[in-house]
């Protein structure tokens, strides 16, 4: 006993020392010996103000260049003496530089930096980059190896000494002959404003558009436009990062560009062209894309694309350095076919079809400010790739106080008579070292910010970085190019878990075996790497591959596809070792096999429709709001309207058409012939049910009316209309059946004979009030005279709040049905239909309430119990603000300046503090008076609710909360709700419409989750990373993400509404999406 | 002897007495200019610095008018202006004046703190000239009670509706304004036809002729306008030195926005209803216009240039033209910048050409059709002062240096002047009804 508590003891004392000591430990150069800074002087004429490229930083190579099993280092500096350092064992390292002469060019300025064997001699060679005003300084150098401790500049030889604009190279065999041919990402230097002249994207400009060049018996010849490689004076590349993306065996390219251009992901043809891929395959971009990293985050064999932005993470820097949101500029830039881009850093998970999900808010990963590179890898050998990001910029240039700041300084100037001198408005920019970021991968899809406890939390201006193990102890140790300051070299200082690393060695020119890609196999689990070395930012990282392994002690099986595509498997392969392979002959790759049976096959629509919008920004109406109300459409209802024996369907009209019902034809086609139902220039349908209204038998159309921005309440725009079957399934306006129901724009209609008396009443749930959000808006309980007149009854739920969906149900089992409400910034409610009156028994059956962005509800037994349960769809997780019971999202409203107008104030926390969303442009623009009271955004930066308005003004104000953002299942435990979280896959964004059954045939209840909300407050972007999640179910309430190549489905667009649809006997799920065409899955 | 101690003593006063006039007179422009200053910080919008002079001025000349019988009570120019009749003794009715042209800018600008400075000055010079305190206090005091009467005037022209109004949302045809490079600002006032007018009735009292109908057709009037704009753009030599002189000289941008990078940085002028209330000051200065006379013309150019600019951005969002950088650089050449920044709104009628005619008729009425002026009142922003011979002279060459500039077409120039003109004779035709005489 006394044993085993000293072995407690122990242990406790293990862990606490275990915890205390960070994973990475910063060497002093005294230590290391590598003594390098990139120096920056600023002066009148070199500055960041004449020169814009002036803090981009340089970067690092790692590679052994000298074959002694050692990593050795190489940095840019961007005006002074690059540096390569000799690894000598020990993380001691050697300037070598002058007797390898590799200095780099006087006076140059030096960007990026790769290492390959470029003439295929069997060692690294060193290719720096070159950019600078001074034309005859530029002119990229490429070191050839010569074995001897020596190199020799011959770029020109090669055809590679381009005197452009250049980032960064990198070398890798495109066309598959065995040598390695070279992209040059370049950059423009003039910025250019106007989003007309997107039009010139197609001009070549001689001196930044990128390059590719192709290696031809070891001259590279450039060969850029036949290969379809962009090339005009817009692009801005700063980051670059080659992979084989679609995974057919041929290494595609992806190319960032700052500013308006968007990056680009250029697929390759195999013929040797290639092809932008970027706006199929990803929804949206960064704005100011910088680094970028390509790595497998979830080890599912597909890679996942990193890019960085400059979004701070705090409240403070994001008020002083955010952008204002300009709906015009984004509207042109997506009109003048620039991708949408929105500033932060994003995580494009590869879903394997083609398409990304872009997840990095959910990720944890979004915003580490003004950001360099990125780098994913395994650094606590826990076998998922971690993630460590550089950032800092020396000055702050996009505080916005400083934008003021110029115009004032000049005339004081004048005033004073002094000339204007760049240096005092260059020293008036405020200088933030910045620490660097570092996440643990959680295998989960997320990351943990790991900055204090790995030990990464120096603050400095950062810019390229390699990882590679420096002292060959099985660990990946970190180096960081700084301006103004000693380089970082952190030793990791992991141990306990298992790791492998693979050395290939290629045969012919490529000897480094760049391309080639490797699985490592471990109890059902699989890693998956590319060796692709210029990636991150500037720099190029190591030709070994690195592998964690957490508690693994044996690896099943290690598979190396080599650049020719020849597959090698090696087994028996021990743990903890740095292995070195050598290509062999073998049988090459073939394709991938080519998923089996798909859930959903993706077919031919028999009804074309479009549906296009009026182009509505309700932020011109409310300005504070954070989501769009008025895209509601196409909202769709299905009913046999003419008995027939076919199912029909209504769709909602658009700007071209006004809504109708498509009568099913023999042979699936449909057909039109009835009078048009709610033109969308006059209102707006927000949901349509078909139900028998007057008892004759016959499906009538109840239209209920929604939109936000073109209608006023209380007008015949808001007055929803009942169309009555003539009996021959001809629909028809019935006047005078409905009181007045304009009150609001309304969300959802479900019909229901709630009081039993035989006829069907109808429930209206209202959505939002126009031009008043957040106030609570009428909901309506109709009841049924049974001929179809309709009376409204008064309910305790009829001004609940933001109303999105009901479903009716019998809760209490006393044969009458009650209702299930939820909405906005509501939690899902019950409300029992009693005998003598509605009873709000939402605690009882749910517990403590969880108010949400709840949009939809859904009910089925999902777990075979024969009751049914209800999924509830949600705003996701996938969002800037994270809520919680303890951290909810706030949201104030009133009429705070008493002019007619409410003003919504939507506050979350960030970093512990809750903050308004408001930015004190925003604020200034709704409230005037706010102009007198934050004067500067420094002012603003740090305001709360509190600081904004008084304890009284707060008092007397609205307040709406919302704790939960995820979309959930409860599953009916009889009496009250048990709540099941949904996977994370189910969190990627918005879910607007959920469909149920056994869509897998397996004799389980499956869900499907559609949705995805694009028209939001730019700040926040598009949530649309859901492209029809199908979930399994385990038939006991559990569900597991079914992959989008397996579910078949790649729904596209925002999800406004779904149903189910048997066209000649067979089932088809039809969806509806704003601003797309309609979409038929037939359910296979 | 004793007799002529007292005749010294008169003399005395009465030297001081001029030398305090000239002195507070000297004052008004620079007083004015400071008010200019803070919105030239706080980046205030062209209708919206109009409506500031005015009510800073209005405090004034309701102090002013209050003590000589002569002027026109502002209650008579300006419907539902409250007046008191109410009136301490013993207090400077000019320091007063002053003061609430200070205070009233103080209290009513975004960064209005930063008269607090300029507050202080005045009140050294003040000193300087040997004003009694209890005089100042009093003085001060009157200044306070005028400023808080026409800030609750102020609180009645529906400027506080306006953000709760609908901001604008653009139509995206091919005729309409769509926000402009380099930084597409969204729509400056879109809802400015709200405002209580001063001296005009309402918003749409001066149509102006019909516009060019649009058409991309290089046959059309419309192409040949922005043709027009185009080659005007190409000249060169000492002609496109002559234009862009007077260009820039009538810039008056707030905030012209260039960007090097990721960096924005904000170039600022005054507005130019900034402009023409320091011509007025240049003008009292140069016929020696007394102290009241001086603040009834600033507060009539003042109030002027408000009803000028809500009639021009009544027109503005009704036609809601393309600017001609749009239409250049979609159907003439992607390439072209106009040498001014086109500011953030429609292009027809051009604001400057309605504003400077309208103020140049009133200033003519007021000083004569010829008066000799060396206009020096951007001096601080690089420009060199020119020399005019008239004010019609001065708001002829505002007009045309939009086309000049590249941001208006001809017909947006000229039917500006016309519907400036209208609004100018409107005006002056009411002075007249009103008994408000010329000035010389």
């Amino acid at each position: 006993m006394l044993r085993w508590l000293l072995l407690q003891g122990l242990l406790m004392s293990y862990c606490v020392i275990y915890a205390q000591t960070p994973l990475f430990k910063l060497l002093p150069a005294g230590q290391t010996g590598i003594r390098f800074t990139n120096t920056i002087s600023e002066t009148e004429e070199l500055n960041v103000l004449n020169y814009e490229y002036f803090y981009n930083g340089g970067g690092v190579a790692v590679g052994d260049v000298n074959g002694d099993g050692l990593e050795d280092l190489f940095f840019t500096a961007n005006s002074g003496t690059c540096k390569l350092y000799i690894n000598l064992g020990g993380l001691k390292f050697k300037d070598v530089t002058k007797e390898a002469g590799v200095e780099g060019r006087s006076g140059g300025w030096k960007t990026g930096v790769t290492m390959a064997d470029v003439n295929g001699d069997g060692l690294l060679d060193i290719y720096l980059c070159y950019s600078g005003r001074n034309q005859a300084l530029r002119g990229n150098q490429l070191y050839i190896n010569e074995g001897n401790g020596h190199f020799k500049e011959q770029a020109a030889a090669y055809g590679l000494d381009d005197a452009g604009y250049c980032t960064q190279a990198a070398f890798f065999d495109y066309d598959h002959d065995g040598d390695l041919d070279c992209f040059l990402l370049r950059h423009s230097v003039k910025k250019v404003d106007n989003m007309e002249l997107a039009k010139a994207r197609t001009e070549a400009d001689p001196l930044s558009g990128d390059r590719l060049f192709e290696n031809q018996n070891g001259h590279f010849v450039e060969v850029s436009q036949k290969a379809g490689i962009r090339q005009s004076a817009l692009t801005y590349g700063l980051g670059i990062a080659v992979a084989d993306i679609n995974k057919d065996g041929w290494p595609d390219i992806y190319v960032t560009n700052d500013y308006n251009e968007p990056d680009y992901l250029y697929i390759n043809n195999k013929n040797g062209t290639f092809s932008d891929m970027a706006e199929k395959s990803f929804r949206y971009l960064p704005q100011f894309s910088m680094g970028v990293d390509i790595a497998d985050i979830n080890n599912d064999g597909l890679p996942d694309v990193m890019n960085l932005d400059m979004l701070p993470e705090d409240n403070r820097r994001q008020k002083l350095l955010q952008l204002q949101e300009n709906y015009e500029s984004f509207t042109l830039m997506t009109s003048q076919g620039l991708q949408r881009q929105y500033m932060r850093n994003m995580l494009q998970l590869n879903n394997g079809d083609g398409t990304f999900s872009e997840i990095g808010q959910m990720a944890g990963v979004s915003a580490t400010d003004w950001s360099w590179s990125p780098l994913l890898a395994d650094f606590d050998n826990d076998g998922y790739k971690d993630l460590f990001i550089t950032n800092g910029y020396l000055r702050d240039y996009t505080n916005k106080d400083f934008l003021r700041y110029w115009g004032d300084y000049k005339i004081r100037k004048a005033m004073d008579r002094e000339p204007v001198k760049l240096m005092d408005l260059v020293q008036a920019m405020p200088s933030t070292a910045l620490k660097k970021y570092i996440y643990k991968n959680n295998g989960d899809l997320t990351f943990s910010n790991k900055q204090g406890s790995w030990g990464i939390d120096q603050p400095a201006v950062s810019s390229g970085a390699v990882y590679a193990d420096l002292d060959n102890d099985g660990d990946l140790d970190l180096v960081v190019n700084n301006i103004n300051s000693p380089a970082f070299v952190y030793e990791n200082t992991g141990a306990g878990n298992s790791w492998l690393q693979l050395k290939l060695k290629g045969k012919g020119a490529n000897s480094f075996a760049v391309g080639s890609k490797a699985y490592v196999y471990s109890k059902g689990s699989a890693q998956y790497e590319e060796l692709n070395p210029a990636r991150g930012y500037l720099s190029c990282q190591s030709t070994v591959l690195h592998f964690g392994l957490g508690q693994e002690k044996t690896i099943d099986s290690v598979v190396v596809i080599w650049p020719d595509q020849v597959r090698q498997k090696l087994t028996g392969v021990a743990v903890n070792q740095r292995m070195s392979v050598t290509e062999e002959g073998g049988a090459k790759e073939g394709p991938q096999p080519a998923p089996g049976r798909t859930v959903f096959i993706r077919t031919q629509a028999p009804i074309t429709y479009k549906q296009e919008g009026f182009g509505d920004n309700d932020f011109k109406r409310q300005l504070l709001m954070l989501f769009m109300y008025s895209r509601s459409g196409p909202v769709m209802a299905t009913a046999d309207v003419n008995k027939d024996g076919k199912e029909d369907v209504f769709i909602s009209g658009d700007k071209n058409r006004p809504g109708a019902v498509y009568y099913q034809q023999v042979g699936g086609q449909f057909a039109t012939p009835g009078p048009a139902i709610v033109h969308e220039d006059s209102s707006t349908a927000g949901a349509v049910a078909f139900f028998d209204a007057n008892g004759d038998g016959w499906p009538d159309l109840y239209v209920a009316k929604g939109g936000y921005s073109m209608w006023e309440p209380h007008t015949s725009a808001l007055q929803d209309e009942l169309f009555l079957n003539d009996g021959k399934g001809a629909l028809y306006p019935a006047a005078g059946m409905l009181p007045d129901l304009s009150a609001s724009s309304k969300g959802c209609v479900k019909p229901c004979d709630f009081d039993g008396d035989g006829d069907v009443d109808l429930f209206v749930g209202g959505r939002v009030v126009p031009g008043q959000y957040p106030t609570a808006p009428t909901s309506y309980l109709l009841v049924n005279d049974g001929k179809g007149h309709f009376t409204i009854a008064k309910t305790p739920f009829d001004q609940i709040g933001m109303v999105t969906d009901a479903q009716w149900m019998d809760l209490d089992g006393d044969g009458r049905k009650d209702l299930i409400l939820c909405g906005e910034f509501m939690p899902v409610m019950a409300f029992l239909n009693t005998k003598t009156g509605w009873v709000d028994k939402t605690a009882d059956y749910f517990g403590q309430p969880s108010s949400g962005f709840w949009n939809v509800l859904a009910l089925a037994d999902v777990d075979g119990d024969g009751k049914q349960d209800i999924i509830a769809g949600n705003l996701g997780l996938n969002t800037r603000f994270q809520v919680s019971g303890k951290e909810p999202a706030e949201l104030y409203y009133a009429d705070f300046d008493h002019n007619g107008s409410i003003d919504p104030f939507f506050n979350f926390y960030v970093q512990g503090v809750s903050y308004p969303f408001v930015s004190r442009d925003e604020l200034n623009e709704q409230i005037y008076p706010m102009r007198k009271k934050f004067g500067s955004y420094k002012d603003y930066s740090t305001a709360t609710m509190g600081n904004i308005f008084t304890k009284e003004e707060l008092d007397k104000a609205g307040k709406l909360t919302a704790t939960e953002a995820r979309s959930v299942v409860w599953l009916n435990k009889g009496g009250r709700f048990q709540r099941v979280e949904l996977p994370l896959p189910a969190q990627f964004s918005m879910v607007c419409k959920i469909a149920t059954g056994d869509f897998d045939r397996d004799g389980k209840t499956d869900l499907l989750l559609l949705g995805n909300h694009s028209d939001n407050r730019l700040k926040m972007g598009s949530m649309d990373a859901n492209y029809g999640c199908l979930l399994k179910g385990d038939g006991k309430g559990g569900f597991s993400y079914v992959s989008q190549p397996v579910s078949g489905l790649s729904v596209l667009g925002d999800v406004k509404s779904a149903a189910e649809l048997t066209i000649g006997g067979q089932k088809y799920l039809v969806i509806g999406v704003a601003e797309g065409e309609l979409q038929f899955y037939k359910e296979n | 002897m004793r007799w002529l101690f007292v005749f010294l003593v008169f003399i005395t006063l009465t030297v001081r007495g001029q030398v305090q006039e000239k002195v507070l007179t000297d004052y008004l422009r620079p007083a004015v200019f400071s008010i200019t200053m803070v919105m030239v910080h706080d980046v205030v919008n062209p209708p919206a610095a109009s409506r500031y002079y005015t009510y800073i001025m209005l405090g004034a000349y309701d102090i002013v008018a209050r003590h000589n019988p002569t002027l026109v009570k502002p209650g008579v120019l300006v419907r539902k202006f409250p007046e008191t009749t109410a009136d301490g003794a013993n207090y400077d009715y000019r320091v007063a004046a002053i003061w609430s042209i200070l205070e009233t800018g103080r209290l009513m600008l975004p960064s209005g703190y930063r008269l607090e400075e300029e507050q202080k000055k005045f009140m050294q010079l003040l000193k300087k000239q040997k004003i009694p305190q209890a005089v100042i206090d009093k003085s001060l005091a009157a200044g306070k009670e005028a400023t808080t009467r026409v800030i609750n005037f102020s609180k009645g022209d529906n400027y506080g509706l306006l953000s709760a109004r609908r901001r604008y949302n653009p139509l995206r045809k091919d005729s309409t304004w769509y926000p402009t490079p380099p930084a597409y600002i969204e729509a400056v006032e879109p809802n400015w036809r709200i405002i209580r007018p001063v001296l005009i009735d309402s918003c749409d009292q001066f149509p102006p002729q019909p516009l060019a109908r649009f058409s991309t057709d290089t046959t059309s009037a419309f192409y040949a306008l922005a043709k027009e704009v185009y080659i005007v753009s190409k000249d060169t030599g000492a002609k496109s030195m002559y234009e862009r002189t007077i260009a820039g000289f009538w810039d008056c941008n707030p905030f012209a926005v260039t960007t090097s990078g990721h960096m924005m940085i904000g170039l600022k002028k005054i507005s130019p209803g900034g402009h023409w209330m320091d011509i007025t000051g240049i003008a009292a200065g140069v016929t020696r216009l007394d102290f009241d006379h001086t603040v009834l013309a600033q507060t009539l150019v003042a109030a002027t240039l408000m009803d000028a600019f809500i009639c021009c951005w009544d027109e503005k969002y009704k036609s809601n033209r393309i600017r001609p950088e749009s239409y250049i650089n979609r159907y003439i050449d992607p390439k072209w910048t106009p040498y001014l920044q086109t500011p953030p709104f429609p292009e027809y009628t051009s604001g400057h050409s309605v504003i400077s005619t309208a103020a140049a008729e009133v200033l003519t009425y007021l000083f004569g059709p010829k008066l000799d002026y060396r206009d020096n009142s951007e001096e601080l922003f690089d420009i060199t002062p020119r020399t005019f011979h008239s004010f019609r002279e001065a708001a002829e060459e505002a007009a045309i240096s939009r086309l000049y500039g590249g941001i208006h077409y001809r017909d947006g120039v000229v039917n500006g002047q016309i519907m400036g003109r209208a609004i100018g004779e409107y005006i002056v035709k009411k002075l007249k009804s009103v008994g408000v005489n010329k000035l010389r």
